[in-house]
């Protein structure tokens, strides 16, 4: 029956991946050579973070929350930033609206994120008999971080593929795009700094990144209109 | 072409790949525990104890739980609260069980107090009489016993509640599962069961060409119990081997300066296979070779002699009134005198066409030696009984006991050895440099009573057997080992030991449950995209079935 348990939590986990795929436009577009390029510079911005992470990180036994190091994992973190940078603009895609691009770059994004991070714990803990709630919590995260990741695919593709802004909005563009790339640091704060229980802080990132997708659509809409 | 067949190829291959990853199973208890295997024999053909080692079921804590079906449950109970008679009504009533856990009360390696301590003793005899009633019946379920600690006194108290609530664990239900991945026993093929003798030559006057008289100082060191990796028996025979060693170093201390050798050669034996009729006993005895055999005088068997007791008694099977008999009787009795004891005799008369031998005397008396046996117990152990179980503890050994014990031996012994009967002489003082050593005494009692002993379990190189072996030839001229097959008429089987792993399982409705929540967000997440990017008549349009071809011709 744990086999059951298993496909449970790895529908939820990848599952929408799969369904965004298919429900929107990007199916008709073929967009999966763009989505297949994401996850290649994931991998390899992931790559970089760990050495960064090795190099420049201690190690400390206990599991507190120190200030700096927390710091200093954050500022590794934009990196991601980077990579997406990289992804958006300088990987050569076949001709794709604007529109689409940063949805099938966010959505390869997002896919290498959930299989690098949750398939592993997932096969080996879903699997055996003993029952826990976390790989449930695991999958409701990695919607999350889906929706986190195509807002700041959106936000990205904003700031640097669009060249018409109205320029009382760019400010808000960065704000919005600097506050969905720290989300991980807020996160580790919350689970480790203030100790919540796992079940609080994935309700804070579901709420988090619906509240960020929706600022994001807002954002998009509002630079959509000079751009006739 | 060449794309699909290509993607097919990628297709078997991550099929393949799926299949062997799938088969890698990790295990991820809630909790481990050491667990112990009740034994498995056969006698004289007859099945005996637990068949079954594999265990996989859910738990429950009684056998009258409202709605549990215990053919598929594993029973936990601790040990001293088995209500017996309602057991034993259970098994002959032919009941089925998925198993059962006896949760025996936390060990101490504390050594034994001064006064007996009343628990204690309340607890040891509970203890044993469940071992009593287990080792004489069948169970076609697995058996297992495990030490109590706070793992799994929080699961027994978590699974009584939710029997209680009439919620027992079971596949619909959720639940604890315990899981013991065990091989199913197998025979032992060929039981071995070895004797350690030690050889101490006495004095030889010039000429003389005779052989001088032996005495025989025996102790079996062997044990049998419930769980043969729980069997460690301290008083039976533990205590009994750590007056045998002791003995061995004062007399080889005598007997090393030949001014003090005595003109008796003495034969130490420590004898294995005692629960199965002093097999090895007998076996000894019939390697004697005839010089031997009519060179002794007599045979000292020790058994149990450890647990608080103002009395001693001497067994005999040679009738009391014989003179033999009275001498070695009235000289241990005049030493016993000083040190507060009462020494009593008891007289048991072999029957020869019955084949239990109840003492290890009666072995010798077989082959026509006379022998006794000294014991603190009054009557003669049934089979399987008293042979050093789960229930015979370290705490039930009392060391000054011992320690007493071995000074009205050694001392009646020196005074038959040296001719001083009748007259009143110390020989081991304390404060002598043949003083008794207590911590030589203690430091054997300890390691004896955390040692599983039985013997066809330990095979011929067992650490045991070699300390044993060791330390009788630092005391003797002469040590060695004698390997003899156990006869056919016990047959044992292996897996002593395992590790339980104590699961808790989530029950198939609630797979069911999330399969269906999980299933129906996904659908309503495809609806909202679809609609929300292509427009609800591409959604409606899925469902519209296509025209029919038919119209288009004509």
């Amino acid at each position: 029956m744990t086999f059951f348990h298993f496909f449970n939590c790895a529908a939820l986990t990848f599952g929408p991946h799969a369904i965004y795929y298919k429900a929107t436009p990007l199916s008709e577009y073929d967009t999966l050579g763009t989505c297949i390029k994401a996850a290649i510079v994931y991998l390899v911005t992931t790559l970089v973070k760990l050495i960064c992470q090795a190099t420049f990180l201690q190690v400390s036994e206990h599991d507190d929350f120190d200030l700096g190091q927390e710091l200093l994992k954050g500022l590794i973190g934009f990196l991601d930033v980077g990579g997406l940078y990289y992804a958006l603009t300088q990987v050569s895609h076949r001709s794709i609206s604007q529109d689409h691009k940063f949805q099938a770059v966010g959505l390869g994004w997002a896919f290498a994120d959930a299989l690098l991070h949750r398939l592993a714990p997932l096969w080996v803990g879903a699997k055996g008999l003993e029952f826990t709630w976390e790989h449930l919590l695991q999958g409701l995260e990695s919607n999350a971080n889906l929706v986190l990741t195509v807002s700041l695919a959106a936000l990205g593709s904003l700031m640097w593929l669009r060249k018409n802004k109205p320029s009382a909005l760019v400010p808000v563009i960065y704000t919005t795009a600097g506050v969905v790339a720290a989300m991980p640091s807020i996160t580790n704060y919350l689970r480790k700094g203030l100790a919540w229980e796992f079940s609080n802080v994935v309700s804070f990132e579901l709420l988090a990144s619906l509240v960020m997708s929706f600022i994001t659509w807002r954002l998009f809409c509002a630079c959509q209109r000079p751009a006739q | 072409m060449k794309g699909g067949r290509r993607q097919r190829a990628i297709g078997q291959a991550v099929v393949a790949l799926m299949t062997v990853l799938m088969s890698m199973v990790v295990a991820d208890a809630a909790a481990v525990v050491d667990v112990y295997r009740m034994i498995q024999y056969d006698l004289k053909g007859n099945p005996m104890g637990s068949r079954r080692a594999a265990l996989n079921h859910h738990t429950v804590s009684g056998f009258d739980v409202q709605g549990a079906d215990l053919s598929r449950a594993v029973v936990i109970l601790p040990a001293l609260k088995v209500n017996i008679s309602s057991l034993d009504e259970f098994v002959q009533n032919k009941g089925l069980l998925g198993g059962l856990l006896l949760l025996l009360p936390q060990r101490s390696d504390e050594t034994g107090g001064a006064e007996g301590d009343d628990s204690d003793e309340k607890v040891a005899k509970a203890l044993a009489e469940l071992e009593q009633w287990l080792v004489h019946n069948t169970f076609q379920y697995p058996v297992y016993f495990a030490y109590e600690d706070e793992n799994l006194l929080k699961l027994l108290h978590e699974v009584a509640a939710s029997d209680a609530a009439g919620r027992p664990a079971s596949a619909t239900n959720g639940g604890y599962k315990l899981v013991v991945s065990a091989p199913e026993a197998k025979k032992l093929t060929t039981p071995t069961i070895t004797n350690i003798q030690g050889w101490l030559p006495g004095l030889r006057a010039e000429g003389d060409s005779l052989m001088l008289p032996t005495i025989a100082i025996v102790a079996s060191y062997d044990t049998f119990g419930a769980a043969p990796a729980l069997a460690s028996g301290s008083d039976s025979n533990g205590s009994g081997v750590a007056m045998l060693l002791e003995l061995a170093r004062l007399f080889s201390r005598l007997y090393a300066n030949p001014n003090t050798r005595g003109r008796y050669n003495l034969l130490f034996g420590l004898t294995s296979g005692s629960p199965y009729n002093y097999n090895g006993t007998s076996n000894w005895l019939r390697n004697f070779d005839q010089r031997l055999r009519e060179s002794m005088e007599y045979a000292l068997c020790l058994n149990s002699l450890g647990s608080s007791s103002d009395r001693m008694l001497l067994h005999v099977s040679k009738p009391p009134e014989n003179a033999f008999i009275q001498q070695i009787f009235s000289e241990i009795e005049s030493v016993a005198k000083d040190s507060d004891l009462t020494v009593e005799l008891k007289h048991k008369k072999i029957n020869i066409s019955n084949s239990r031998v109840a003492w290890e005397h009666e072995q010798f008396s077989r082959q026509r030696i006379t022998a006794v046996t000294l014991s603190h117990l009054e009557e003669p152990p049934e089979l399987l009984q008293r042979t050093g179980g789960i229930a015979d503890i370290r705490r039930s050994v009392n060391e000054t006991v011992v320690l007493r014990n071995i000074k009205v031996v050694a001392e009646s012994l020196a005074r038959h050895i040296y001719g001083q009967q009748g007259k009143q002489v110390e020989l081991f003082a304390a404060g002598s440099n043949l003083a008794l050593n207590p911590s030589y005494v203690r430091s054997w009692l300890n390691l004896l009573g955390r040692t599983s002993r039985v013997a066809p379990f330990l095979g011929k190189n067992a650490p045991i057997i070699n300390a044993l072996h060791k330390e009788l030839s630092q005391h003797t001229k002469d040590a060695s080992l004698q390997h003899e097959t156990l006869d056919s008429t016990f047959l044992f089987y292996d897996s002593t030991k395992a590790q339980l792993n104590v699961y808790q399982v989530a029950s198939v409705t609630f797979d069911f449950i999330v399969a269906l929540a999980v299933g129906s967000y996904l659908m309503l997440l495809f609806i909202v995209l679809f609609i929300s990017t292509k427009g609800v008549k591409d959604f409606v349009g899925i469902f519209r079935k296509a025209p029919s071809r038919k119209y288009k011709s004509t």
